[in-house]
Parts: C-alpha cells; sequence; structure tokens
C-alpha cells in the first residue's frame, strides 16, 4: 500500500517538527522497514536541537550504547547556545513573567515599547533576543515554552515579517502540543495574514497557502468541526488554485472531507469537475471512486474502489486517525466514510434503476442479504429512498414521480404573475411620486 | 480562447487586374483560385511568379510603371535589344551579355519596360541636344521638365536608388551649356524675351537639381564615358544579386562585378575577360586594392590609415553611386589589415551592418551566400569577445573615437559599438524571409533549411556569451530565438536534425577552412590580428527536443521581456501539444492568461497563438478529448479564413478587397513551409470533433433543431451538403466527414468510421492506428447515443443486450453511457435490473408540448426584460431591485451555462458572456449551477421542467466541459474562461 502514502509528498511543505508525528505514524503501520524510518528521523534530528532524542534513536537503531562524537559535541553546542541565549532574554522573560509588571502594557505596541525601554530598560536587543530564544526552545522540542515566548514577542514586535515568522512557529508549537482549538486560531490569523493585500509575492503567497493547507491538516483532521472546517478553506477559489498548481495530492483530503460530509453538496460538483482535471497529476482510490461513481457511472469499479479506499484511510496518519476506546481502537472516519461512500454509490444507483435485485444490490454495497434489506428499510423509514421492496421477487421498486407535463408548465409560469404585479405597481408608485413632488 | 483575426486582407488579383486590365491575366487569376488544391506555399510562389510575369506583360502598356518588382528581375541583360534605336541599351548587352547565363522565355517581354523608359529618356536627351544646338531655352525647359518626370519612373522602374546615367549626362550637358550660355554675354542679349526668360528660370532650376546629383556629376564629368558604362554595370549586377531570390550557381560569379566596378573605381582599367578563373582574378585585384589603398607596404599601415580609411569607406555608406558590395568588400579587406583586436572587432561590425544592407527592400531576402558570410563574421566577432574578455560590446553610449587604438596588451575594458542580439535577430529574420521566398518544393529548399545549424550555432554561441558576461536580459532574447527554431519539430524531425548538424557542420567547416586557406596562402600579409577559432563551431543538441526547451524556457521566463515570455510561452505549450502532453499544454496556457492578453500583442505573435490553439487543438483529439479539440478549433474556422490566421497562404474573399499594402504585409508574415500545420489534418480534425458532438445534439433536440448549435460551421456545411441533388464519392474532407454524418444520424457507426478512416490525412497523425481506434471508439459511442436519442420513442423497453450487439461495445460501456444519459436527463428513462433492460418512460414531449414550454421560457424572458427595463428606467430605485437583478444575472449565465438561451435571447447570452468573463472565473459552471439550485429551492420541479425542455443545467453537463459544450456562441471562451478559473 505504500503507494499511496502521501508522507514524501507532504513531509516537504512540513516544518520539521511536523513530520514525527507522520513517521510515528507510518512505523506503526509498518508499511516501510523500521530502519529506514529510525534512519529518517535521525535524519530529520540533524538540523534540530532535539540531540537527546536523536541519540535515544541512534541506540535503537544501531543497537549500541554508543553514541557518535559529533552528537555529543552538537549536545554541547546546543546547550551553550541555549545559555547565552536565555541570558539575553532573561531581562524580558523576567518582565513578562512578573504579573503585575505586565498590567502595565497596553493595546499600544508603541507605548509599550517606549513603556520598556524607559523603565526595564529592555530594548530591540532584548526582544530579538526573545524571538531567538522562542525559536531555539522549538527547535529543543520544548513546545509550551516556544509558543509562550513566541505570543510575546508578537505582541511587542513590529517587524512585520519577524511576526509572521513568529505566528509559523506558535501554530507549529500548538499542532505539536495538540491544542487543537488555540491552533484553529492560530491557523485563521495566518491565513488572515497570507491573504491580505500586501503579501509580498503571488509566487510567496502560493507558497504560504500550500504550506498552511498542510500544517492545517494537522487540526482539522483532529478538531471536532474540522470536516466542515477543510471544505471551508481547501475549496476557495486562492486555496483550490494552489492545490492545482502546487499541491494535488491535497485532493484527498478535500474528497475525503467531501464525502464524510452529507452536507456540503453544492460546492461538490464544481469539484469533481476539479478532480477530472486533475486526473493527470493526482489520483488516488478517493479521487477516483468518485470519479467512477459520478463521472462514468461504473458501480462495479466503484465497490473496487471503495475497498482500496479502506486501505488507504487506514494507512494514511491523518484521515486514519485512530481512537483508543478502551481496549480496542476502531478508526472513526473510516467506517464514516464506508457508510457514506455506500450511500453515494446507492443513491446515484437509486436514480437510474426502476427495480433493483437485491442480491445485486447487497454485492454492491458490501453487505450481506439481510444487511442490504435492512439498511435498505431504514432508508426507506428515515424516507431518504422513495422505493418499496417486493420481498416475493427480491427486488426494491423506485417510485419516481414525474410531474406531468401540465404541472412543469404550471410551475414555469406562476411565478410570472407575482413578478409582473410587482412591476406594475412599482411603476405606479415612480409615477406616483413625482406627482405627489 | 480566441482565434485571434488579422485585419482581413483581401483579395490582391482583383485589384490588380483592375488597374492593369491585362488580357490572359484571367487565367492566372482562375489558376489561382482553383489553387486552393495545391499546396499554399506552391502557390504563393507561384502567384508571385505570375504577378511579376504579369508586370512583364504589362509593359506593353503604355500607362504602366513596371517592372519586376522584386521577385524576378533584371532580365534586361538578355536581351540585345537590336531594334532599339538608340544605342542606349548597348550597355546591356557589352556590359553584362556574359554576365547572364539566365536565359528564360521572358525576358524578351521584359525587356522593353525597363528599355522603355530608357528609350524615352533618351529620346528626351536627344531633344535636349536638338535645342542645345540651336539655342532654343524654351523646348529646352520643356524637355528638361520632362526628362525629371520621366526620371521619377525610371526609378520606380529599376527600384534601386542608383540615377541613371543617361539623366546625369543630360544635366553634365546642360549645365556645361548654361555655363558657355552665361559666359557669353552677347548671346545672351541677343535672345527673344521669352526666350530670356526661359533661359533665366532654366538655370535657376538646373541649379537646384543639380544639387542633388552633385558627386554623380563630378564622378560623371571624371569619366564621361567608362564610367557611366560600369556604373550601370554594376547597378545592374548589385541589383541582381539583391532582388533575386532563386540562388543559383553563378552566385559564385557574383564577385566579378563588384570587384570590376571597384577597380574601376580606384581608376583602374577594366579587366577584359571577367568570366573566368575568378579567384585568381579577385585575389590578385585584392592585392592592387591593397597597394591602391595604402601605396605603401603592408608594413607600414598603421592603426591610423586603418581608420581613416575605415572612416571614409563609412561615410560612403548610403550614398548614392555606393556599391553596396563593394563596400563588403573594402570592409572585409579592412579587416585583415586591422591593427587591434578592438579595431577589427569594430571594423567587422560595420561589415556585418554593410552585409545587411545589402538588400534594401523588406520583402527580399539576403543572398545567401552574403548570409552565410555574415553568420561567419559573427562567429569571428565572438571569437574577438571570448578572446579578449575586456573588450565590451555597448550600443548605448556614443563612444570615444581612440578607443580601439588600444591593443592587444591594454588591461582595461575597451568600449566597441555594436548590438550582438540585434544583429543576431536580424540574421535569423532574414534566414526566415529566406524561407519565405523560396518555393518549398524545390531543392533550395532544402539546401537553405540545411544552413539553420549554423544560425543554430551562432545563437547558441551568442548566448552563452552573453550569459558569461551576465547579460541575462539579452541572452533571454536569443534563446527565444533558438526556441522558436525547435518549438514546430516533432521527435523525428528534431533527431533528424541533430544528426544533420553533426554531419554537415563538420563539412562546413571543413569547406571553410579550405577556402580561407586558400585566401592565406595567396595572399601577401597574414591578417595583422589572427583571431583563432574560440567558439565552437558545431551546435549541441541535447537528446531530447523537450529538455533543450524546458532549459531554454526557464531562462526567458526568468529574465525575459513580456513579449519574450509571452512568445516563449506560447513555443512551450505548442511544443507540448506536439509531444500529446495536452494537460500540460492546457495548463500553460490557462496559468499565463495569454487568452485575454494577446488581443494586444503584435501580429506575429497573435499567429503564434493561433498556432499553439491549432496545435493544441490536434493534441486534444489525439489523446482523444473531443470536446476540448472542438472547442480549441472551432473559433478558428468560424470566420473561413484559417490560412490567414495561421499565416499558412493567403485566404481570398469576395466580399473585401485588400490594398497591396495589406497584402505585402500579410506575405512578409506568412510561415516558411516547414512550420506549417497541415490544414486537411486540422480540418478532419475540426469536422470530425463537430460532428461526433452535433450529430447526438441534433438527435436530442428534433423538436428545434435551431436552438443548440454546437458548431455552425458544421451545421452549414451540412446544409449545403443536404441541399445537393445529386451526391458523388466523396472527394474532400467536407465531403468525406458530410457523408459519415449522413451515415452516423442512421446509426451506422461502422460504416461512418470507414468513410472517416478513409481519408488520407490521418497518416500524418501520430501513432495513427491508436487514435484511429479511439475515434472508433467514439463513433460508435456517439451512434448509440443518436440511435437512443432518436428511437427511445419508439420503444417501451430495450435489452442491453442488444445494445451491445449493435454497437459492438462492450456491457459495462453501454451501461456507463446509457447511465450518464440517464443522470443527465438526456434520456428519460430507467434500468431494470433484474432483466438488464431500459425501461422507457415516455415522458418525451409532443410538438406542442414543446412548444408551450419554449413558449414559457420566452415568457419569462420577456418578464425579465420588462423589469430591466423598468429598472433602466426608475435607475434601480425599488427596493427589491437588486436581488431581482441578480436573479436576471443567474439567468443569462444559466442561458450560456446551459445552454438554454433561445433564438430571441441573443443580448442574454452576451450578457453571460461578459459577465462570466469578468467574474471570478469560476462562474462559466456557476451560472449554470447556481441556476438550476436556486431555482430548484425555490420552485421545486423546475429544472426538471427545464431539463425535460431540453435545456437546462443536468442536460448539459455530460462531460467535464459539458455544459459549456453545448453553450450557444461564447461556449470556448466560456469554457476556457472556467477552466482558468478553476485553475489559476
Amino acid at each position: 500500500m505504500a503507494e499511496y502514502d502521501l508522507t514524501p509528498r507532504i513531509a516537504p511543505n512540513l516544518d520539521r517538527h511536523l513530520v514525527f508525528p507522520l513517521l510515528e505514524f507510518l512505523q506503526e503501520r509498518q508499511l516501510y522497514n523500521d530502519n529506514h524510518i529510525l534512519k529518517a528521523k535521525i535524519d530529520l534530528l540533524n538540523n534540530t536541537n532535539m540531540v537527546d532524542y536523536a541519540m535515544d534513536i541512534h541506540k535503537t537503531l544501531y543497537q549500541t550504547e554508543d553514541v557518535p562524537q559529533d552528537m555529543i559535541e552538537r549536545r554541547a553546542d546546543v546547550v551553550a547556545r541555549l545559555k547565552s541565549l536565555e541570558d539575553a532574554a532573561a531581562p524580558l522573560v523576567a518582565f513578562l513573567q512578573n504579573a503585575s509588571a505586565v498590567q502595565e502594557l497596553k493595546a499600544d505596541k508603541h507605548y509599550n515599547l517606549q513603556l520598556l525601554n524607559d523603565k526595564y530598560q529592555i530594548g530591540p536587543a532584548q526582544i530579538e533576543a526573545l524571538y531567538q530564544y522562542g525559536k531555539f526552545q522549538f527547535e529543543c522540542g520544548n513546545y509550551s515554552g516556544a509558543a509562550d515566548y513566541l505570543y510575546q514577542y508578537r505582541a511587542l514586535c513590529t517587524n512585520s515579517e519577524r511576526s509572521l515568522s513568529a505566528l509559523w512557529g506558535k501554530l507549529a508549537a500548538e499542532v505539536l502540543m495538540q491544542n487543537w482549538d488555540i491552533a484553529l486560531e492560530e491557523l485563521n490569523r495566518l491565513k488572515e495574514m497570507i491573504d491580505s493585500k500586501n503579501f509580498s509575492s503571488p509566487m510567496n503567497q502560493v507558497h504560504s497557502r500550500i504550506w498552511l493547507m498542510h500544517w492545517s491538516l494537522f487540526i482539522f483532521f483532529n478538531h471536532d468541526n474540522g470536516r466542515t472546517l477543510i471544505i471551508d478553506l481547501f475549496n476557495q477559489d486562492k486555496y483550490l488554485n494552489a492545490i492545482q498548481t502546487g499541491a494535488p495530492h491535497l485532493l484527498r483530503y478535500l474528497a475525503t472531507a467531501f464525502i464524510v460530509n452529507k452536507r456540503k453538496r453544492p460546492q461538490f460538483k464544481d469539484f469533481l469537475k476539479v478532480i477530472q482535471q486533475e486526473q493527470h497529476s493526482f489520483k488516488d482510490p478517493i479521487t477516483e471512486f468518485l470519479a467512477c461513481v459520478y463521472v462514468n457511472y461504473d458501480f462495479d469499479g466503484a465497490q473496487k474502489k471503495m475497498r482500496e479506499c479502506e486501505e488507504v484511510i487506514l494507512n494514511d496518519p491523518f484521515i486514519g486517525k485512530r481512537v483508543e476506546e478502551s481496549n480496542f481502537s476502531t478508526v472513526p472516519l473510516r467506517d464514516e466514510f464506508i457508510e457514506n461512500a455506500r450511500l453515494f454509490i446507492f443513491e446515484t444507483y437509486c436514480r437510474i434503476h426502476e427495480r433493483i435485485d437485491m442480491g445485486v444490490l447487497a454485492e454492491k454495497l458490501n453487505l450481506n442479504y439481510e444487511e442490504a434489506e435492512r439498511w435498505i428499510v431504514n432508508l426507506i423509514r428515515g424516507s431518504k429512498l422513495d422505493a418499496k421492496i417486493d420481498s416475493q421477487t427480491g427486488t426494491v421498486i423506485m417510485e419516481h414521480n414525474h410531474p406531468n407535463v401540465y404541472e412543469q408548465l404550471i410551475e414555469h409560469t406562476k411565478a410570472l404573475n407575482s413578478r409582473t404585479y410587482k412591476l406594475v405597481t412599482q411603476i405606479l408608485e415612480h409615477a406616483q411620486a413625482p406627482a405627489a413632488h | 480562447m480566441c482565434i485571434i483575426c488579422i485585419r482581413p486582407l483581401r483579395v490582391e488579383v482583383k485589384t490588380l487586374k483592375k488597374s492593369f486590365n491585362v488580357p490572359g491575366f484571367f487565367s492566372i487569376q482562375d489558376n489561382r483560385t482553383r489553387g486552393f488544391l495545391l499546396p499554399i506555399v506552391l502557390l504563393l510562389s507561384f502567384s508571385s511568379q505570375m504577378t511579376s510575369r504579369f508586370f512583364y506583360q504589362g509593359g506593353d502598356h503604355s500607362d504602366t510603371d513596371d517592372e519586376p518588382t522584386d521577385i524576378d528581375d533584371e532580365p534586361s541583360d538578355t536581351e540585345p535589344a537590336p531594334t532599339d534605336p538608340n544605342g542606349k541599351s548597348k550597355y546591356y548587352v557589352d556590359g553584362n551579355a556574359d554576365d547572364s547565363d539566365d536565359d528564360d522565355g521572358q525576358k524578351r517581354v521584359v525587356k522593353s519596360a525597363k528599355d522603355k523608359r530608357f528609350d524615352e529618356m533618351a529620346s528626351t536627351v536627344d531633344q535636349i541636344k536638338n535645342a542645345i544646338k540651336i539655342n532654343d531655352w524654351v523646348s529646352l525647359q520643356e524637355s528638361f521638365d520632362k526628362i525629371n518626370k520621366q526620371l521619377e519612373k525610371v526609378m520606380r522602374v529599376i527600384e534601386s536608388q542608383k540615377i541613371p546615367n543617361l539623366y546625369i549626362k543630360a544635366l553634365v550637358m546642360l549645365e556645361d551649356f548654361l555655363a558657355q550660355a552665361s559666359a557669353n554675354k552677347d548671346a545672351k542679349k541677343k535672345m527673344s524675351p521669352s526666350n530670356a526668360k526661359a533661359f533665366n528660370s532654366m538655370k535657376q532650376k538646373l541649379k537646384k537639381n543639380n544639387k542633388q546629383y552633385e558627386d554623380l556629376i563630378i564622378k560623371c564629368r571624371e569619366s564621361p564615358e567608362s564610367e557611366g558604362e560600369k556604373d550601370d554595370d554594376d547597378d545592374d549586377s548589385d541589383d541582381y544579386d539583391s532582388d533575386d531570390e532563386i540562388i543559383e550557381p553563378d552566385q559564385l560569379r557574383k564577385p566579378e562585378p563588384i570587384s570590376d566596378s571597384e577597380t574601376s573605381e580606384l581608376g583602374n582599367d577594366r579587366p577584359g575577360d571577367d568570366g573566368d578563373a575568378p579567384w585568381d582574378q579577385k585575389l590578385s585585384k585584392k592585392d592592387r586594392l591593397l597597394e591602391k589603398m595604402f601605396m605603401k607596404k603592408p608594413s607600414e599601415i598603421t592603426w591610423d590609415t586603418v581608420n581613416k580609411k575605415f572612416k571614409e569607406i563609412l561615410e560612403a555608406r548610403g550614398r548614392k553611386g555606393t556599391g553596396r558590395f563593394e563596400q563588403v568588400e573594402q570592409l572585409t579587406f579592412l579587416t585583415k589589415v586591422a591593427k587591434t583586436p578592438a579595431q577589427k572587432l569594430q571594423i567587422l561590425f560595420s561589415v556585418v551592418s554593410a552585409q545587411f544592407d545589402v538588400n534594401p527592400g523588406l520583402s527580399g531576402h539576403m543572398p545567401i551566400n552574403v548570409w552565410k558570410k555574415c553568420v561567419q563574421n559573427m562567429l569571428v566577432i565572438l571569437d574577438i569577445l571570448v578572446q579578449h574578455p575586456n573588450i565590451k560590446v555597448d550600443d548605448s553610449v556614443e563612444l570615444d573615437e581612440n578607443e580601439t587604438k588600444k591593443g592587444d596588451d591594454y588591461d582595461g575594458p575597451i568600449h566597441v559599438w555594436g548590438n550582438l542580439v540585434a544583429f543576431l535577430e536580424k540574421i535569423d529574420a532574414e534566414f526566415f524571409k529566406s524561407l519565405q521566398c523560396i518555393d518549398p518544393h524545390t531543392r533550395e529548399y532544402v539546401e537553405r533549411l540545411r544552413d539553420e545549424p549554423q544560425f543554430v550555432v551562432l545563437a547558441q554561441n551568442v548566448q552563452e556569451y552573453l550569459e558569461s558576461i551576465g547579460d541575462f536580459k539579452a541572452s533571454s532574447k536569443v534563446a527565444l530565438k533558438r526556441v522558436e527554431l525547435i518549438y514546430y519539430k516533432p521527435h523525428e524531425v528534431y533527431e533528424a536534425t541533430r544528426k544533420l548538424a553533426e554531419m554537415t557542420v563538420e563539412g562546413d567547416n571543413g569547406e571553410m577552412s579550405e577556402e580561407s586557406k586558400g585566401f592565406e596562402d595567396t595572399r601577401i600579409p597574414a591578417p595583422f590580428v589572427v583571431t583563432p577559432e574560440l567558439v565552437a563551431r558545431k551546435p549541441t543538441f541535447p537528446e531530447n527536443s523537450r529538455t533543450l526547451m524546458d532549459v531554454l524556457v526557464s531562462l526567458i521566463y526568468k529574465y525575459g521581456d513580456e513579449r519574450t515570455k509571452a512568445r516563449a510561452m506560447l513555443c512551450d505549450i505548442y511544443h507540448h501539444a506536439l509531444l500529446d502532453e495536452f494537460t500540460v499544454a492546457r495548463d500553460l496556457l490557462l496559468m499565463s492568461h495569454l487568452q485575454e492578453n494577446v488581443h494586444h500583442m503584435d501580429i506575429s505573435t497573435q499567429i503564434l497563438f493561433n498556432r499553439a490553439m491549432s496545435q493544441l487543438g490536434l493534441c486534444a483529439f489525439r489523446v482523444g478529448l473531443v470536446s476540448e479539440a472542438h472547442g480549441c478549433l472551432s473559433e478558428l474556422y468560424s470566420g473561413g479564413r484559417v490560412k490567414e490566421l495561421l499565416a499558412q497562404g493567403v485566404s481570398q474573399s469576395r466580399y473585401h478587397e485588400k490594398t497591396p499594402e495589406q497584402e505585402r504585409l500579410e506575405r512578409r508574415r506568412q510561415m516558411p513551409y516547414h512550420m506549417h500545420i497541415n490544414l486537411e489534418l486540422l480540418e478532419s480534425v475540426h469536422l470530425t470533433s463537430a460532428m461526433l458532438l452535433e450529430v447526438p445534439n441534433m438527435a436530442a433536440n428534433v423538436h428545434d433543431a435551431k436552438r443548440k448549435i454546437i458548431s455552425k460551421n458544421f451545421r452549414r456545411l451540412l446544409e449545403v451538403s443536404e441541399k445537393q441533388t445529386f451526391t458523388g464519392p466523396p472527394e474532400t474532407v467536407r465531403d468525406h466527414v458530410m457523408a459519415a454524418t449522413r451515415v452516423l444520424i442512421n446509426g451506422d457507426f461502422q460504416k461512418a468510421f470507414d468513410i472517416i478512416a478513409s481519408l488520407e490525412v490521418w497518416k500524418f497523425v501520430k501513432n495513427r492506428d491508436t487514435v484511429l481506434e479511439m475515434l472508433k471508439d467514439k463513433i460508435k459511442e456517439e451512434a448509440l447515443r443518436t440511435y437512443l436519442f432518436t428511437f427511445s420513442s419508439s420503444y417501451d423497453s430495450l435489452s442491453v443486450d442488444q445494445l451491445t450487439n449493435f454497437f459492438d461495445l462492450s456491457l459495462p460501456r453501454v451501461h456507463s453511457i446509457v447511465s450518464r444519459m440517464m443522470i443527465n436527463e438526456e434520456l428519460h428513462a430507467s434500468w431494470d435490473q433484474p432483466t438488464g433492460c431500459i425501461i422507457f418512460r415516455n415522458v418525451e414531449h409532443s410538438r406542442v408540448q414543446a412548444l408551450a414550454f419554449q413558449l414559457t421560457e420566452k415568457l419569462s424572458i420577456l418578464a425579465e426584460s420588462n423589469e430591466r427595463a423598468t429598472e433602466a428606467r426608475l435607475g434601480g430605485g425599488g427596493l427589491d431591485l437588486p436581488p431581482r437583478r441578480r436573479d436576471g444575472q443567474d439567468y443569462a449565465a444559466a442561458a450560456a451555462g446551459g445552454g438554454s438561451g433561445t433564438s430571441s435571447g441573443g443580448r442574454w447570452q452576451d450578457l453571460s458572456y461578459s459577465q462570466t468573463r469578468q467574474g471570478s472565473g469560476r462562474t462559466g459552471y456557476g451560472g449554470g449551477r447556481a441556476l438550476s439550485f436556486s431555482q430548484a429551492g425555490g420552485s421545486g420541479g423546475y429544472s426538471r421542467g427545464r431539463g425535460t425542455g431540453g435545456g437546462g443545467y443536468q442536460n448539459s453537463g455530460r462531460t467535464q466541459g459539458g455544459s459549456t459544450l453545448r453553450g450557444p456562441h461564447g461556449d470556448t471562451s466560456t469554457r476556457m474562461v472556467s477552466l482558468r478559473g478553476v485553475r489559476a
């Protein structure tokens, strides 16, 4: 199933630290050789400051207690640098930890800077140090510290570029701490900044959007409301364009969101077109499933794809998220996906059929006969389906109601009456108005 | 997507006919109109010959001032003209008899054209002479005016800057006589009043007039007789070379008359026999030239002397009486004696410019051997530049005169005037022009094409040099030139070019060195500045044309200016399309937003755009995207000016006349033959895809066929073919497609396919078999759809097995097609799964019902327009107007999107068109969709009603681009717009 694994395509758009959860997931799924993943992890850690962690992995990977010299050196280096940064940022940190002092700050940034400068002798250098310190904390894996510092830095910083990167850092930290609500807030803030007009270059903007979307996957597939939000975000013109130009693999997530979301249908047709357009640049069972049901009307194919989808979902770090319940784990999204996909097939199937054999239907739905019957009865009871079951012949009979021609014609012309009436009153009003003058 | 129209340039033939009224011309014209079948370029060259021949004939008429304009020419040489009353024309005999090896039957006729002028002039001169004898100033004045008028005509005829000698001589004669007369006071007194008056005015006139020809007169005075002859001579040969487009073996001999005139210029006597042993003679002349120029030993030549001579030659440039070849020769010689590399460079630049000067007209092209030399010179320039990195080429600043004095050992930067890119572009333009002019069905054309590697290597070197000095902006321009040489080449051709480049350049080099050896051996001094060949003389091609394109194009995207980028992008699109990468090409097109901007670009870019669009259409067809193919091509065919739009020949129309000016312009932008897109193939693809879309569409809308027209062009052709009383076996592409359409309407897919497949042109399609296979499949599918549309009302149920048997399609395929039709509500039926039957619900509207639906639709449009009218009148006063306005737009968008605009709804379509354009782009789809949702929500069942009425969104969503396929007018642009919306 490794062929549908998107990690290599997603990873370049993530922060190093954000790749860890993905690698962890892959390790768990046993898709790749364990050693390869461990090596990948070390490579990943090489440019971060999480030296201790790297050492641990190194030990498991090579089954030794020895650690390469450069790692040890690097550790010393990191510690020294941490110390110096801590010192540099100390005055500001001390100030910020003093609750009463912080009270003095106001909404006005310039006032604050002035205040800090005058009263506490904290100048731009210290503020800059705070940023560096926060960044360093993040690189060391101390996400909560980083999040705090960066948050405070943002309150004091005047450089918009810096502020942006602090925001990215904050978002990453929140994601890694799994504070989904806060992360979502940060995400929206970041989105606003990216979409604002004074963003540097269009190219840059598109890249930022792609990044943002990748990062947001963490949030959307964990947040309660995420599935609706992901459609809201990804399906915006600008973001859809970014997906199409830069990261067509994100279509998988959008497609999944569309399938598990029953409500969001208006954009769905458009989305199908996008999927078709991008067929050449990206396809996986999930998008192919949609193409089968809605473009080719190939229901057998759709079924096959549905089975493949299940695999894909299980192996995807975002969609295939497990929920541990007592002692067995489920993948809630998968169940939902399958249920909805089944419904999709059935719905379309019914639209073009007059009479369906229950056996065939059961087969198409990957259910056994009784299950299928129960499922359909439930649909009929829930008035989602206008049909009857003929149990003697074992068929479902659809009841199509076709409005007759006269009704249609009346329907067409009904509105005209009121429109004309409105028009007339309008004209009359207008005629009276000048007369009144 | 729009195909750009170039201003209509129409029927030159007619105008010519009118103005010249030559018998015998009609047959020619006939030829041309019938010439449709001929390959266009053949036609082109053919026609140009025709014109010139016609011109010759025209010479018989008194009022035509004509002469082989620029195409064929200077035939005058051959004609011995024994009948001519005065000896004037003898010049031609004496001077050029051995020169001409060109004996065409035409010459005889032609000759009189030019001679006539001369004759007239000569007779006027005679009159002047007579008048001088009798001291008759009145008639002298008349004759003078006359001769001036004649001069104009003559000048037009011989098409050169050179004043005929005869005239100059007459001037000299007059001047002499005038001087004599004014000196003789007595005689003056004796004159009659009228005579005296004429004398005075004559004096003034002559003074004014002669100022123009001052130097010529002086020259004439210096060597009255021989000079004249030689001048004429030179003139002729000059013209001959520059105008002749057919490069003949006698090109080799071309230098003779030049060196001839050169010697005469220098006061040397004329060699007796200039027909033999040209090289020896030339060389010996060279030596003499050297002596003449410097009058001292070669070793004594200094920078100053060279510089002085150089300036002298340059100043002569453009002056009357300066032979253009002569100047090139002189300058070339100077390069040999140049003292410093910078000087050599400077002179070389002048040589190249002088070589460009050789061909004065815009329409003719540079003689090919001059072109080759020019390329060689450019390579030498590059050699020097590479050898001396401190020399900078610049064309912006005024330069210090002594800059080039700085020698080899000078370290600082030396600036030399010149513009490599401009030169390169000019060379490219000349290459292009020569290919335009040469008849593509001759060997010469092929020979000329073989010169391409020479240019490629030059361009490559220039680009490398520019990159090495960091001028990326210029190098991107050069890269574009290279791209333009590659983009139209399919893989096979590219391979061939690659091989050719490897082979011929070697051969050429060998030849070249031999030649130059010949020079060096015989010449006494070796050039002072020896330039080693530093830059590669052999182009390097990567394995794959795509790789090369990618490299060049990415360079251009990075550094190029707007136009360069746009052109590169178009070439890129073309090339992708050529390699069957439809999606990539399409994405490029859409992302670049070229379709919107291309209207503001120059015509040649617009042509390129059209070419790219056509290629994209062909590509779409090859990969089986019929509707896309149709979308790309339909607009190209809508005006019936395909040839013109693609610059592959001139199309004619009865309704517009082209001025000669327009015609010339048009001719100048023609594509050379080897770059042509096969028009017949293009037409087959267009009509076939139109057929595949239209046939089921017509079947689906029998009640009001006029309403939804996908391809107007196709419909018109079909109408025409239906009107024919007798249909013969198909001959043209059109006939074939029409015949196929007729059988396809009856559901006979096999026959339809056979007819289409019998078209010869498919052999030009890459992987023909798969394409035909695809075509067969499509035809089957459309036949099935047509069948269902046509006969669904006759069935109550229909078994799938029967359909699969009928149309030879697999079961899943039939199932898929029929299901799609059901979902889209094109077919009112549903499956009966246990028995595998299609059950038809007979909800097909009767004629009355269909009309009733149309009526209601028109009613709502009427109401709509009433509302709009009120709104406009009341100035949007009502509170409830804004939402309604929005409704209106939705409606209109639906008209375009779903194609439900009625025949009276032209306005709405327009409106929707603009709306989709200005809208964020997605409205193309959005329009239709928005409608069906809002309507379905607001008044349930409406959308369905519309669907059954034959319009509606669902109907149209057959395939991806569905809604727009079916859109009426602006379908293509709507589609593209909406695609872009999604994409960009």
